[in-house]
C-alpha cells in the first residue's frame, strides 16, 4: 500500500532525526519543566486552590509545549529546500500531511507521559484510579491540537514570523480542544462521573475527527501555495 | 516522443517580466542545455516546467501530462536536481535514498542502493549523516538518487557546479546513461565546455526571450 507507506516513511524520518538531534523534544521538555515548577511554587501554600486549578495548569503546560513542538515540525523541512521536495514529490499530500501529524502527535504524547507524573508529585494528586480515563483525555486532546497544529505549521513556515503566526493562528481555533480538554480532566481529577463530563469527550472526538478530515484534504492546497 | 513541451510560457512578479512567450520542446533521448545571464530566469522556468511555480502566461506538458492540470502525473515522471539538495542532515544517505525512494513508491533491494552509492564513489560513507557531507558529496548523493529513480524527463539546475573534475564527469556519465535510457533532460549551466559533451542542443534566454542553437553553433562561437 503506497499510500500507508509514505505516512510510515514520513513519520519514521521525523522520529529518527528526532532522536539524533534531540532539538524538538528537549526544548518541549524544558519549557514545560519551568512551567510545572513556576506554577509548583506558586500553589504550594493552597492545596485546595491547586487541586481546583491543576487541570488547567496541565492544559496550558501541554498547549504551550505543544506549539514549541509544531513549530519545529515543518520548519525542519526548510533545511536543504526539503520541504521543495515534498512539494514536487508524486506522493500523497494527504500521505504526508498524515505521516507529520503521526509523528507530531507522538511527540507531544511522549513529553506529556514525562511530564504527568511529575505534576501527580508535585501537586501531590491521586490519579491512579483515573489514570485510564485521564489518558484517553490526554490522547484525545492531544491529536484535536496536533491535528490543526500541523496544518498550521505547514501554512507558515514559508512566513518570516512563523514562531509568532503559529500560536496566532492556533490557539483561537485550538479554544474548544483547550476548554474540553480542561473539563474533562477536572471531572477525571475530581473523580466525578463520566456521565458528568462525557459530553467533553464526545466533544474532543467529533473535533478529531472533522479537523483531522478537513486538514487532510486542506494540506495538498496549503503545500503547493 | 516530445517529453518536454512549452507553448508561449510567460513569468511576471508583479509588473518584472522575467520572460515571456517561450516555446520549445525537448524529445525524449535528447538533452537541451540552457544558458544565460544570471537573473535571466533560467532557474524560473525550470521550477516552472518541475511544477514548483505556475506559469503567468502559457502551458506545458511533461511526458504528455498538462503540468498544471495534471500535475502529479507530470511529477511521477520528472525529477529535479535544484541547487537545494533535498538531503536531510540528520539521516545517513542509505536512508536519504530509501526516504526519497519511498515516495515514489519504489523500494530497491539494499545491494542496489550499495551499487548506486559506489557508482557515485561515495559508497564508503554510506552510513555517515548527510550533516557532514561535503556540498559535493550532497550533488553526487543527488546523482545516485537519480539513478535509482529512473525519471523520465531530468530537470538539472546548474549540474555541475560543487562538483570536483571526477564529479562533473560522472555527471556527463550519469546524463549520457540516462539519454540512451530514453530520458530527457533539460539542464541550466554556465559551462559551455562540459555541457557541450552531452547537449545536443541549446538555448540562450537573455532579456525575456529564448534563442535556440545547434550544437555547431555552439562551437563556431556563434553564440553571444
Amino acid at each position: 500500500m503506497p499510500f500507508l507507506n509514505v505516512i510510515r516513511w514520513v513519520a519514521w524520518k521525523d522520529l529518527i532525526s528526532e532522536v539524533r538531534s534531540r532539538e524538538t523534544i528537549s526544548s518541549m521538555f524544558f519549557f514545560a519543566l519551568i512551567v510545572i515548577l513556576v506554577f509548583s511554587f506558586s500553589f504550594s501554600m493552597d492545596q485546595a486552590a491547586a487541586r481546583e486549578l491543576i487541570a488547567g495548569i496541565i492544559w496550558v503546560a501541554f498547549a504551550f509545549t505543544g506549539i514549541i513542538g509544531l513549530g519545529k515540525s515543518f520548519s525542519a523541512e526548510l533545511q536543504n529546500d526539503c520541504l521543495e521536495h515534498l512539494q514536487i514529490s508524486p506522493a500523497s499530500k494527504g500521505a504526508i500531511y498524515l505521516g507529520k501529524l503521526a509523528a507530531n502527535l507522538l511527540f507531544m504524547l511522549i513529553v506529556e507521559v514525562i511530564l504527568f507524573p511529575m505534576f501527580v508529585i508535585f501537586f501531590n494528586l491521586d490519579v491512579v484510579e483515573e489514570l485510564p480515563l485521564l489518558l484517553l483525555i490526554f490522547a484525545l486532546a492531544t491529536l484535536g491540537l496536533s491535528t490543526v497544529g500541523t496544518l498550521f505549521s505547514a501554512m507558515t513556515v514559508q512566513i518570516r514570523a512563523r514562531e509568532v503566526m503559529l500560536p496566532i493562528l492556533l490557539l483561537p481555533l485550538a479554544v474548544p480542544v483547550m476548554i474540553a480538554a480542561v473539563e474533562a480532566t477536572r471531572g477525571a481529577l475530581h473523580g466525578d462521573p463520566l456521565s458528568l463530563y462525557g459530553n467533553w469527550l464526545q466533544l474532543l472526538a467529533v473535533f478529531d475527527i472533522v479537523f483531522t478530515v478537513l486538514s487532510f484534504w486542506a494540506f495538498e492546497w496549503i503545500l503547493d501555495s | 516522443m516530445i517529453a518536454i513541451r512549452g507553448w508561449d510560457l510567460g513569468k511576471s512578479y508583479g509588473h518584472y517580466r522575467v520572460f515571456e512567450g517561450l516555446s520549445f520542446e525537448v524529445a525524449a533521448g535528447e538533452c537541451y542545455a540552457l544558458f544565460g545571464p544570471n537573473g535571466a530566469g533560467k532557474t524560473t522556468l525550470l521550477r516552472i516546467l518541475a511544477t514548483l511555480y505556475r506559469p503567468s502566461a502559457g502551458r506545458f506538458e511533461i511526458v504528455g501530462r498538462d503540468g498544471i492540470a495534471e500535475k502529479e502525473a507530470a511529477r511521477a515522471a520528472l525529477l529535479f536536481l535544484a541547487h537545494g539538495s533535498y538531503l536531510y542532515d540528520e539521516l545517513n544517505a542509505t536512508e536519504n535514498l530509501r526516504f526519497a525512494l519511498a515516495l515514489r513508491s519504489v523500494t530497491p533491494a539494499h545491494r542496489e542502493i550499495k551499487s548506486a552509492l559506489d557508482r557515485v564513489s561515495i559508497g564508503a560513507f554510506g552510513d555517515l549523516k548527510v550533516r557532514y557531507y561535503s556540498a559535493g558529496m550532497k550533488k553526487r548523493l543527488s546523482i545516485a538518487k537519480a539513478m535509482l529513480i529512473r525519471p523520465q524527463v531530468l530537470l538539472l539546475d546548474e549540474p555541475y557546479t560543487s562538483l570536483d573534475e571526477s564529479g562533473m564527469s560522472l555527471m556527463n556519465h550519469y546524463i549520457t546513461d540516462s539519454l540512451k535510457e530514453g530520458a530527457a533532460v533539460l539542464m541550466t549551466t554556465h559551462d559551455r565546455v562540459r555541457s557541450a559533451e552531452v547537449a545536443h542542443r541549446l538555448g540562450v534566454l537573455d532579456k525575456g526571450q529564448l534563442r535556440q542553437f545547434t550544437v555547431d553553433e555552439l562551437n563556431s562561437h556563434a553564440i553571444p
